[in-house]
């Protein structure tokens, strides 16, 4: 008797079991893993796709899409999966060497990856977190500052926190200047076309090259205004953006 | 004299010679035709036939074709026209007899043959109608043959001067054959010829651009011989169609076919020495298209006019890694020429590959009709059934005036050799390395996200913060001494700064004993208040220090004027900024 009951409670909750597995990053991940094993890279990418779109975006993800991506050569969309990881996870050492790979493969200059040098600023600050430093030091340099106010005695302090204060500054300079810095995005598709307007019947002002990352002056519905390293601006949807908001996936 | 009779017989006859050797550019065949003027005549007119041979391999002669009721009253003239058009020379001959009918009734020039190596030419046999009386316009008479002059004053011609004749009565018109149009839709655009004398030859003086449109070159217009005649303001042109455009307007709003300048070979009247030969030039006018917008959407793939779309597989059962090709044609009228956009192809388990474009596509004054041709390699990745979905091919309807959309059926394809989903032993190596793809990683790995990076506006807050707060340390003292107390005198610090400078100037630069020591007493009042020795309250040792100097300053306020005073007063002055200094 307990055991047809158990089994039909099981029955019940298989649907919404599945439904939290499929839900699962985790588990998403490891489907894609294993239909990268099988070949079905397409399929694998799709598993990938779908996990980052739930927001749970880490450097492994984008380092397995990258190389689903280039199982089927596309270098572009390889390019874009790594350098997505570098923006994550910006100490990843693998992410950048496979990125210097790929670079040299689809023979890239290297300021044809990196169009702007306050992104690089933007990264470092995450790499070694400079923010939080920075933010430390402020905090030190508050607190040794009313130190010296409340006690005669620890007026030596004084130099100390006008010191603490001009480096906690000077750090959070960093991260504040990368602020600043353009969204860039990478052209993902072999021979795609720059056009004049946002439009499929745009006429075409040139070619863009596979895997460059190009500065993005604006956007309108699927395809962005870019501007290349020759200098040339247009419009194309051929080209993703690397400075996305978590979790959304776009021009797909 | 004999030569001036016989062109001015053949004037009209030369013109559609001129022009059809002019069409004869394309051609180098031969060809051989036969021609009068009029198919009704009066039994007293005479009636002209022309023979006209043009090409390649010409005979010095032609036979002469059988009459009935017709009889050879002079001729054969001979003719011949060399002309030359846009680089291109073409060559023709015509014989001109002049015939005189026998009596009212039917009549006929039989057919002419002949045979240029084993390929035979024939002008078909000509019915003519003839009348009682004469019914042909007396200025359109054909000349008496037998008069040698032609009817004319045969000293006219000495008194011409070659070249110096009346300007010849020709025009060009350009015409469209409408003046909207949707963009991209075609717009015929036809050079017309208008003249009453002979035409050698006519050429672009310079090549003409047409901003704002596409334009595509057909082939010579088809014209009946002799042109159209046409009235014009109460005279009578003949009307020759010469070159014909279509022009796609590339953007909406008004758009100009400018005017274009011919120079035109002409053959006037001349004088002694025959007909003289005249270039004129002559400009059409600008005309006015306006180019209504057409729609957009996403996908739109410009193309204006009306076509279908389909698709095939080269085949539907393929070994895993081996390439299919996927073609999507699509066939209509329209500005097709121009749609390099493919469909976007995707196959779910395959790789699709770049695609190669042929187009079979042939200009007409309706617009350009054929087909143009998408190749896709698709090259599976997976085994099993794959299919390539329903391909869509959007298109501008301009009677409809909307976005039309021609869409293929789904192809399935089988993938023999591995199991579904395995991979594809003829797909590129992966990701071009050459030791095989790099591993997988097994974890997700999330980042930590609480706090691990600020972002730069919450970074700009905190610092801000954080300044704001240094500042908020840094200028409090400095507003607590700038506070009055209650008697509006400076407190803190301020005011100890104060009394330090008061001390520093006491018993300096000549300042008496008196005012010395007041400055000191006041001072020291100042800063510690009263100091009243009867106060019931013990002194705190800040008062009692205050008091101490303060005694002292009495000392040398009261003592005798002894002697100088200055050294006992700074050192006072000393001791009490001590004090201050301490205890204030």
């Amino acid at each position: 008797m307990r055991r047809p009951l158990g089994l039909a409670l099981g029955l019940l909750l298989l649907p919404a079991a599945a439904a939290v597995w499929a839900q699962d990053p985790a588990a998403r991940f490891r489907e894609g893993n294993e239909l990268f094993r099988t070949g079905d890279y397409p399929k694998a990418i799709e598993a990938y796709r779908a996990v980052a779109a739930t927001g749970a975006e880490s450097a492994s993800l984008y380092w397995n899409w990258a190389q689903a991506a280039l199982a089927r050569n596309n270098t572009g969309e390889a390019l874009w999966a790594l350098l997505r990881a570098r923006e994550i996870e910006p100490g990843d050492r693998a992410v950048s060497r496979e990125i210097e790979r790929l670079r040299e493969s689809a023979n890239l200059d290297p300021a044809e990856i990196a169009p702007v040098p306050l992104a690089a600023v933007n990264r470092a600050s995450r790499r070694f977190h400079l923010d939080i430093v920075a933010v430390a030091l402020l905090v030190a340099s508050v607190v040794l500052h009313g130190l010296t106010r409340r006690a005669r005695h620890l007026a030596r302090l004084s130099a100390a926190a006008d010191i603490t204060l001009g480096i906690g500054l000077l750090l959070a300079a960093a991260p504040l200047s990368g602020g600043f810095a353009q969204p860039t995005a990478v052209v993902v598709t072999a021979g795609a076309p720059l056009q004049d307007a946002a439009s499929p019947t745009a006429g075409t002002i040139g070619t863009l090259r596979e895997g460059e990352v190009v500065v993005v002056l604006a956007e309108s519905d699927a395809y962005l205004r870019i501007e290349d390293s020759s200098g040339a601006r247009g419009w194309t949807a051929a080209a993703w953006k690397l400075e996305r908001p978590m979790g959304v996936v776009s021009h797909e | 004299m004999r030569n001036v009779q016989r062109w001015r017989a053949s004037l009209i006859s030369t013109i559609g010679v001129a022009l059809a050797s002019w069409t004869g550019i394309a051609s180098a065949e031969l060809t051989l035709r036969s021609e009068v003027e009029a198919q009704r005549v009066g039994v007293q007119d005479q009636v002209q036939l022309t023979v006209t041979m043009s090409g390649e391999g010409m005979p010095d002669n032609v036979p002469m074709p059988a009459l009935t009721n017709l009889r050879v009253v002079n001729g054969p003239f001979t003719s011949s026209q060399l002309s030359v058009v846009n680089g291109v020379a073409s060559h023709s001959r015509s014989f001109i007899y002049a015939l005189q009918p026998q009596a009212v009734g039917p009549a006929e020039i039989g057919e002419i043959r002949i045979k240029v190596g084993p390929t035979a030419y024939v002008a078909p046999p000509i019915v003519i109608e003839v009348v009682p009386g004469s019914i042909r316009p007396r200025g359109n008479a054909a000349p008496d043959p037998m008069d040698p002059f032609g009817g004319e004053d045969p000293f006219e011609m000495f008194r011409r001067r070659p070249g110096r004749g009346p300007e010849p009565k020709l025009f060009l018109e350009a015409v469209v054959n409408r003046d909207r149009a949707f963009v991209g839709e075609p717009v015929l655009l036809t050079y017309y010829l208008y003249t009453t004398i002979s035409v050698t030859d006519f050429r672009f003086v310079e090549s003409p651009t047409y901003a704002g449109f596409w334009s595509e070159a057909l082939p010579p217009p088809a014209r009946s011989r002799g042109g159209d005649v046409v009235n014009v303001k109460g005279e009578t042109f003949r009307r020759f169609a010469l070159i014909q455009k279509l022009l796609f307007p590339t953007k909406a709003g008004r758009v100009i076919v400018p005017g274009s300048t011919f120079k035109v070979g002409v053959e006037t009247g001349g004088g002694f020495f025959g007909p003289q030969q005249q270039v004129v030039e002559r400009t059409t006018t600008a005309l006015t298209v306006n180019a209504d917008p057409i729609p957009d959407e996403r996908g739109f793939s410009g193309a204006v006019g009306r076509f279908t779309a389909q698709a095939h597989l080269d085949k539907t059962n393929v070994a895993l890694g081996e390439a299919v090709t996927l073609r999507f044609e699509v066939a209509g009228n329209g500005n097709l020429k121009w749609i390099d956009r493919p469909p976007d192809v995707k196959v779910t388990g395959a790789k699709v590959y770049p695609p190669q474009m042929s187009s079979d596509l042939h200009a007409a004054p309706s617009g350009i009709s054929g087909t143009k041709t998408w190749e896709f390699v698709v090259v599976p990745e997976t085994g099993g059934a794959l299919t390539i979905p329903a391909l869509t091919f959007s298109y501008f309807e301009p009677e409809l005036r909307q976005i039309e959309h021609a869409e293929t059926t789904p192809i399935t394809f089988q993938v023999k050799g591995g199991p579904a989903g395995a991979p594809s032993a003829g797909r590129p190596a992966s990701g071009s390395r050459a030791g095989g793809p790099l591993a997988l990683r097994s974890d997700l790995d999330l980042p930590l996200r609480t706090g691990s990076h600020l972002s730069p506006r919450a970074l700009a807050g905190f610092v801000g913060l954080l300044l704001a707060v240094h500042g908020a340390l840094w200028a409090t003292p400095w507003l607590l001494d700038r506070r009055p107390d209650a008697a509006g005198r400076p407190t803190g610090r301020g005011r100890s700064r104060r009394a330090l400078a008061d001390l520093e100037r006491a018993g300096q630069d000549g300042m008496s004993k008196e005012a010395s020591v007041a400055l000191i007493e006041k001072t020291l009042h100042e800063v510690f208040g009263p100091l009243e020795d009867e106060a019931s309250a013990p002194p705190t040792d800040r008062e009692r220090a205050a008091r101490e100097v303060l005694q002292e300053v009495y000392f040398i306020r009261y003592a005798p004027q002894l002697g100088d005073y200055s050294e006992q007063i700074r050192s006072v002055a000393r001791r009490a900024a001590e004090v201050v200094r301490k205890w204030a």
